[in-house]
């Protein structure tokens, strides 16, 4: 995911000499990708690539994070800075009532304060500067606060009406398929089924946890009490509820990560001391919390020889322990073996060694690792594979005038197997012959009136049963405009210059001849070329003309001439005139030079045969 | 006698590079190969000479004659050209002209290179089982690339074991079959089509990957680097080098993001790159999980692969300036015949 976030916020949490530039060349190295840094009048704004297991870096406390333990590898130093609240504890005299009807498998926790007499609802300049460098809209400081604290800490939350809440209760459930809900920009939503929702007491969806806010329970400037509200959902519900109804807010795609619930405090901190600070309010109620599952520590055991081995280098174990103490692991050494102690933010993303490996990696950085071949044993060869043949059907091909085209393998014409899925309907279906594609492709170039050859070498699919489709490379292609000897000369030719034994048939369409034939079953054709002597005397060279009927195939009468003379070594059509055929034929003896007179013996036997 | 052939011969080839008509050459011949012609005379004469010199003056006749002959005919048609005209500058008659598609030919250079260090080509299938595509490779059950949104299901039976049938989205899946193919060593290219649900200006439905895999003992980051640098020499030119990013696959631990050096402002930062860097793929270290699943020992072996796009190499190497990726799989021939 990308965020976008300002120098000026980021630096409340860092502090550091480094230049913008600076951070955002080495972030990129060692961390979270800058894909660009834009200058704005007396600010810059990092666009920032988060990968999906690094949530915890999608907001500016995150990059801050990172950016202490990066920093120092190119001698900055940098340091993070405290969230700057109010310590003053929160002491309310009479709590305002809140009733949360919770379901553990829906949500990790749900905390909850109501927060009273909102004066002011503009929000300042540097609060709007901040979320528009961030892509978002300023409506009013309240809805303001709760995105502010979204983008700065990493966790989203939300404000509703306290007093739109029926009994001030709320109750979270599964959907039931097809119920409606209307977003507070007034949009109106089906629901899938079986995504979380929260109601009332009377059964109305009052909220669309973590994706989006309704219109029923919203607040506006009219609302007196606000419910500042977290909740840390199931993220896979949360995915498919999103992506169901394509509501990709901020919230939901933090939310579909796995947002560490342990952030809650902090940014529930952080929320009420800017709704002090800017709406003069004050909280009225204590912090309602429901968090059934607080996070234990986790460990993950690695060795110093397991780092070296993966990195391809010797490291101190000072450096090792600096790198992770930077990173807020905590790292204990027994002799070379290491245990550590996870962060609850990276609770989701380090779970093994490699990890562990990971991190050490990068901080040390990975353009500091030297760079060198693999050594050791070849694999074994593996022997008949199809490339170079494949290559030698192109390169001949393309020697011969072909064009090489590759289309899809998807089509739209029906067949056996179906997407579940597809991206429309011309891309329906696996295809079962490159002939609908090439013709296709003829379409496209119609007007052309100059001969030309395509083909094409790829896969067909048939379905087979319990199985995989059975996968057959195929050449195909068709010869447009081309007169029909030239089309099958250019097969023949590409059959002698690769030797293979095997004939293919040239079928018209339209006004082109086609053709489709298994690779495999071309390169299983393939004869081994063998030495035969160059003939000692000459051939005796005649040309005949013969009369054929209409009706008569000319391949059957050179085949019956080839097999009148043992010693026709080769026949040529050379020319046609009306129905009169031309034929140059070559006679050859391997002992001795042919006589007239033997010649003429053999031109008699075959005009016997023919006539 | 063997003085006189040999001063005939070069008297006449004094006097054939002076000839300026056919007419005059018509002479020359006639004064040296005519019936009474200067060598003619002496062939006469080779009875009269010791018996045991005719054989050897036999053979320098007939060379010098052969010379002589020769030297005719090249001076003839050196005096035709000048007749008729001889104009360099016409056209030539082209043979028919074909072309292989552009993306066959970045695979043949791609599949050269590295069979170069020892790696073997293989192809395995398009349409593959979710146990090879996603499940073998340690993709979290919910992962979002395998819902409905990003990769291409196949509407039939799903396989007891190996689950649903997918259009693979990486020639990554060839990963846990090369190694349940074969044993370490391994060092493995695979090449194929892929398929993922997107198509606008940079991403078509379908495309080509290429994917490294090697599995060795003591394989650490240091031999990614190494082969990854040398493909990017070979392919791209030596001046260009890597780097690596750090970024998140489940297949690989640690994972990375290629960048290789820009070529048109050299590494120090142009607006079609980013600070000097231009992105080219993942790449990563062979998830344990991924050697478990291939049947190899992450206690004794270890690995790296790579999967990169053909388009997006070939795009980057060439400055082909292609502004839609989608022109790739058109087949007009405008198009086709310009490479």
């Amino acid at each position: 995911m990308d965020i976008k976030i300002l120098d000026s916020h980021l630096r409340e949490f860092l502090d550091t000499k480094a230049t913008a530039n600076d951070i955002a060349k080495y972030l990129s190295l060692c961390g979270p990708s800058v894909e660009k840094l834009a200058k704005t009048e007396n600010d810059y704004i990092y666009h920032i690539e988060v990968t999906t297991n690094r949530v915890d870096a999608a907001c500016v406390l995150g990059i801050a994070r990172e950016a202490t333990a990066i920093l120092p590898q190119f001698g900055f130093s940098a340091k993070l800075k405290k969230l700057k609240v109010n310590s003053e504890k929160l002491i309310v005299k009479k709590s305002l009532p809140l009733k949360l009807v919770s379901s553990p498998k829906l949500e990790n926790r749900l905390t909850g304060v109501v927060i009273d007499e909102i004066q002011n609802w503009k929000s300042p300049k540097w609060m709007i500067d901040r979320l528009e460098a961030s892509s978002m809209r300023s409506l009013n400081a309240v809805v303001d606060i709760t995105n502010y604290v979204m983008i700065t800490v990493g966790h989203p939350c939300h404000a509703f009406d306290y007093d739109k809440i029926k009994n001030h209760t709320i109750i979270v459930r599964e959907s039931k398929k097809g119920e409606k809900i209307t977003s507070f920009d007034n949009k109106t939503f089906a629901l899938p089924g079986g995504d979380i929702v929260f109601e009332n007491v009377d059964g109305e969806i009052i909220d669309l946890p973590g994706i989006i806010g309704t219109k029923n329970s919203v607040v506006n400037e009219n609302t007196k009490r606000v419910l500042f509200f977290f909740d840390n959902n199931n993220a896979v519900k949360i995915r498919r509820t999103s992506m169901s109804l394509g509501i990709r807010t901020i919230a939901a795609t933090l939310n579909e990560k796995v947002v560490d619930p342990e952030l809650v405090p902090a940014a529930m901190a952080l929320g009420v001391d800017l709704f002090r600070k800017i709406c003069k309010a004050e909280p009225a109620s204590k912090i309602y919390d429901i968090y059934p599952r607080p996070y234990k520590p986790k460990v993950v055991a690695t060795s110093k020889e397991f780092i070296e081995k993966t990195l391809g280098i010797t490291l101190e174990k000072n450096k090792v322990t600096q790198i992770l103490k930077a990173l807020q692991f905590d790292p204990k050494w027994s002799g070379r073996n290491l245990i550590v102690k996870v962060p609850s933010f990276r609770a989701n993303d380090i779970a093994i060694p490699e990890d562990l490996a990971e991190e050490i990696a990068r901080i040390y950085g990975y353009h500091n690792l030297p760079s060198e071949l693999v050594k050791g044993e070849l694999p074994e060869p593996v022997f008949n594979t199809p490339f170079k043949f494949e290559e030698a059907l192109r390169q001949t091909l393309k020697g011969f005038g072909g064009t090489e085209v590759l289309t899809y393998s998807l089509v739209g014409q029906a067949g056996p197997l179906r997407l579940k899925n597809p991206l429309g309907e011309d891309t329906e279906y696996l295809r079962t012959s490159l002939k609908p594609s090439l013709v296709n492709a003829v379409q496209e170039n119609a007007g052309l009136e100059k001969p030309y050859h395509i083909f094409e070498i790829a896969n067909t699919y048939k379905p087979m049963k319990n199985n995989l489709p059975l996968e057959k490379m195929m050449l195909a292609g068709l010869f447009v405009n081309y007169d029909y000897r030239v089309a099958k000369g250019v097969l023949e030719a590409l059959f002698e210059s690769l030797n293979i034994n095997h004939e293919m048939v040239l079928e018209p369409v339209n006004n082109a001849f086609y053709y489709e034939s298994k690779v495999e079953k071309l390169q299983n054709s393939v004869k081994t070329k063998t030495y035969v002597p160059v003939p000692k005397y000459p051939p005796q060279i005649e040309d005949i003309t013969i009369e054929i009927p209409e009706g008569k195939l000319v391949g059957d009468v050179i085949q019956s001439a080839k097999l009148a003379s043992k010693l026709v070594q080769s026949i040529e059509l050379v020319d046609i005139y009306e129905r009169k055929f031309t034929f140059r034929i070559s006679y050859l003896h391997p002992d001795k030079t042919l006589s007239d007179k033997e010649v003429e013996r053999e031109r008699e036997k075959i005009i016997k045969t023919l006539s | 006698m063997q003085d006189e052939i040999r001063n005939i011969r070069n008297e006449f080839v004094a006097l054939v590079s002076d000839v300026e008509s056919p007419e005059e050459l018509e002479e020359l011949r006639v004064s040296y190969l005519g019936r009474s012609g200067k060598l003619t005379s002496l062939i006469k004469k080779i009875k009269d000479a010791p018996a045991h010199e005719r054989a050897s003056l036999g053979q320098l006749i007939n060379e010098t004659k052969q010379s002589i002959e020769a030297q005719i005919i090249e001076a003839a048609a050196k005096l035709s050209d000048e007749k008729v005209g001889f104009d360099p500058t016409i056209p030539g008659v082209k043979p028919p002209m074909g072309h292989t598609h552009l993306v066959s030919q970045a695979i043949a250079e791609i599949s050269e290179i590295f069979s170069r260090i020892g790696f073997v080509r293989v192809r395995y299938p398009e349409v593959d089982w979710d146990w090879y595509a996603f499940e073998a490779l340690n993709f979290e059950p919910d992962h979002p690339a395998r819902d409905n949104w990003e990769t291409f299901w196949v509407d039939a039976k799903a396989h007891p074991k190996y689950g649903p049938m997918v259009l693979t989205p990486h020639t990554s899946s060839g990963q846990v079959r090369e190694m349940t193919r074969t044993k370490p060593p391994i060092r493995m290219v695979n090449i194929a089509k892929c398929y993922r649900r997107q198509s606008d200006v940079s991403h078509t439905p379908m495309f080509h990957q290429f994917e490294g895999l090697v599995i060795d003992k003591n394989i650490s980051i240091t031999h990614l680097k190494g082969t990854l640098d040398y493909f990017a020499k070979t392919y791209f030119g030596k001046d260009r080098v890597t780097r690596l990013r750090p970024y998140n696959f489940p297949f690989t631990e640690p994972s990375f993001e290629v960048d290789i050096s820009c070529d048109i402002c050299g590494g120090t930062g142009c607006k079609l790159c980013k600070g000097g860097w231009l992105e080219i793929g993942g790449a990563g270290m062979v998830h344990p999980n991924v050697l478990k699943n291939g049947g190899i020992s992450p206690e004794e072996y270890t690995g790296f692969a790579f999967g990169w796009g053909v388009e997006r190499v070939l795009m980057m190497k060439s400055g082909l300036k292609i502004d839609d990726l989608r022109t790739l799989y058109s087949t007009d021939l405008r198009f086709l015949y310009q490479f």
